[in-house]
């Protein structure tokens, strides 16, 4: 069977526009996607039954005993961790906020490790975005800043910026400027009109830079800043003054170097000053497919976007107190459900540590560093493939994903609200 | 030989996430890339095993020589082998130094570990699917 318009649940670009061939349960082909969706709808490597650990050696066991022990593990903590979440819809996340809410938990997104520090900028200065189809359509100037898409969300330019044709945009290879901002070359820079080449940790002095020429003060700016000519910057900020619609999209490289949330505020401030000469907007290049519905949910429901502490019974938010790292640098939490996403994998070795020391339930489809330090996996369908449900594209966008065929797994949703009514049974 | 180490994703990475028991996500979480003049000061060739230190950890991972790095600075895919040397101090801002971990790098006949080994040296236990 054929299927067309199936939306890929890999990174943020959330692209719509694949055809799958399915046999039965099995992927045959898939159309229009990148290597990531490819690889995505053609894995195999679920794993197949829940499983438990009991002291050195794992047992296979029953969705009801590995559902029962996880709501008991829970109900036994003092301070619960509710971990992940961006690898998942947004029906399921808001189960997970709930869950929280009741256990009196702290519950964190993937953004934490992500573009945690772009949210804390926005919510400092604002954020002068739009969505990707006005990019498409119109932006002339694309500025890519600490981000490599052609690695990371590899369709991104090839649908809404570099090779992408718009209304306005009539020929975008020959129409559009593309500047790369980075500390390496890389194959996005490759392909850059202008690669401007910082020195580790000088992102926030480049943009200040910037800032100043914009301002009309160009003639303070020295001769070299954080490796970057005085001759480049003012050839940048030309470039961006004479656009008709710029677009800036900022990857890791900023929210992870030296400066963290500033450079970002940097970031926005540069665009708030380019548009007093022009039209100018700024996107961060979010990453799982659903991180950013993540940060919907948690708003919605609590007011902020991660990293919500629950345990005073009211919702409290203060990044570096009550995000994932700081919590298990500190081996503060007592138990800790991850859901959808690797902590295992991609937290500091310290913090890994601590959720091998404590009682670690992991639902995911797959197997990952995760399972090695946990007690408990679940398996759960795979939302976009035997699962539907919402997510949000990187520039807010929802979009259902759809079910391609049916399996005996059960969805997230199915798993944690089962989780949800025994712990409410439980609390009375 | 000190380095500064930086991560991010690779096409690679990417494509083997779901897989992380294999060989094939080892060997790419596991590469470190360097500019090739460094390799030649380090005495190691492509593929050979360097032993990375940093933040009080070490791990193994193999080389690939990397012209566009410029000297100095050293590129690992984000994964649990470039976090073993990654402090979980995030200055207040909930966000460790993923992009600028100061590593010493010395060549080793040590191979570099399945992730299920990494896991176990924390505490875990690995699971074999």
């Amino acid at each position: 069977m054929r299927i067309e318009d199936v939306v890929c649940p890999f990174c943020g670009c959330l692209c719509d526009d694949l055809v799958v061939s399915v046999e039965g349960t099995k992927v045959l082909s898939v159309e229009n996607g990148c290597t990531l969706a490819t690889e995505k709808f053609t894995g195999d490597h679920r794993l197949a039954h829940p499983i438990r650990r009991t002291g050195g050696s794992w047992e296979k066991t029953t969705y009801d005993v590995a559902i029962r022990e996880t709501a008991e593990i829970l109900l036994d903590a003092e301070r619960p961790l509710l971990y992940g979440w961006s690898g998942t819809f947004v029906e399921a996340q808001t189960i997970g906020v709930h869950l929280a809410e009741l256990l009196g938990a702290v519950i964190d997104n993937t953004s934490t490790v992500c573009h945690g520090p772009s949210i804390m900028a926005i919510q400092e200065v604002g954020h002068p975005g739009c969505t990707l189809g006005q990019v498409k359509n119109r932006a002339d100037v694309i500025v890519y800043w600490g981000a490599n898409p052609i690695e990371a969300h590899p369709r991104h330019m090839s649908r809404y910026t570099t090779f992408a044709d718009g209304f306005f945009v009539k020929s975008a290879f020959r129409d559009r400027k593309v500047i790369v901002v980075d500390i390496r070359e890389t194959d996005s820079s490759e392909i850059a009109d202008e690669f401007v080449k910082v020195t580790p940790g000088g992102d926030y002095a480049v943009l200040s830079a910037l800032r100043m020429i914009v301002r009309g003060k160009g003639e303070l700016v020295p001769e070299k800043v954080s490796g970057v000519t005085r001759e480049q910057l003012f050839r940048v900020a030309n470039i961006c003054l004479s656009a008709r619609f710029g677009a800036i999209f900022f990857g890791l490289g900023l929210t992870m170097s030296r400066g963290k949330y500033k450079n970002i505020r940097n970031a926005i401030e540069l665009t708030e000053e380019l548009n007093r000469h022009t039209k100018f907007t700024i996107s961060p290049m979010r990453g799982h497919w659903n991180v950013y519905g993540s940060n919907e949910v948690f708003t919605w429901i609590t007011g902020y976007p991660y990293a919500v502490d629950f345990s005073r019974g009211i919702a409290f938010y203060n990044p570096g107190e009550t995000t994932s790292v700081d919590i298990l640098r500190r081996k503060e939490c007592d138990a800790c459900l991850v859901v959808a996403s690797d902590p295992g994998a991609h937290f500091p070795r310290a913090c890994a540590g601590h959720l091998a020391s404590i009682p670690t339930v992991q639902i995911d489809p797959h197997v990952n560093a995760t399972t090695h330090l946990s007690r408990i996996q679940i398996p759960v369908a795979v939302t976009g493939i035997d699962a539907e449900g919402t997510a949000y594209r990187m520039d807010g966008v929802p979009i259902r994903t759809r079910q391609l065929f049916s399996t005996d797994y059960p969805d997230d949703v199915a798993v944690l609200g089962r989780i949800y009514s025994l712990v409410k049974e439980a609390k009375g | 030989m000190d380095f500064l180490m930086t991560t991010g994703r690779t096409i690679r990475q990417g494509s083997y996430v779901e897989r992380k028991n294999t060989p094939s996500y080892r060997d790419e979480a596991s590469c470190i890339r360097m500019n090739p003049v460094d390799m030649l000061e380090l005495l190691v060739e492509e593929g050979d095993a360097v032993r990375v230190t940093g933040n009080g950890s070490s791990v193994v991972m193999r080389t690939k020589p990397d012209p566009m790095l410029p000297r100095g600075l050293v590129f690992v895919c984000l994964g649990p082998y470039a976090n073993v040397l990654a402090s979980p101090w995030t200055h207040g801002t909930g966000m460790p130094d993923f992009k600028t971990m100061p590593v010493s790098i010395e060549p080793t006949t040590d191979a570099p570990l399945p992730v299920s080994a990494l896991m176990k040296e924390c505490g875990g236990v690995p699971y074999e699917d």
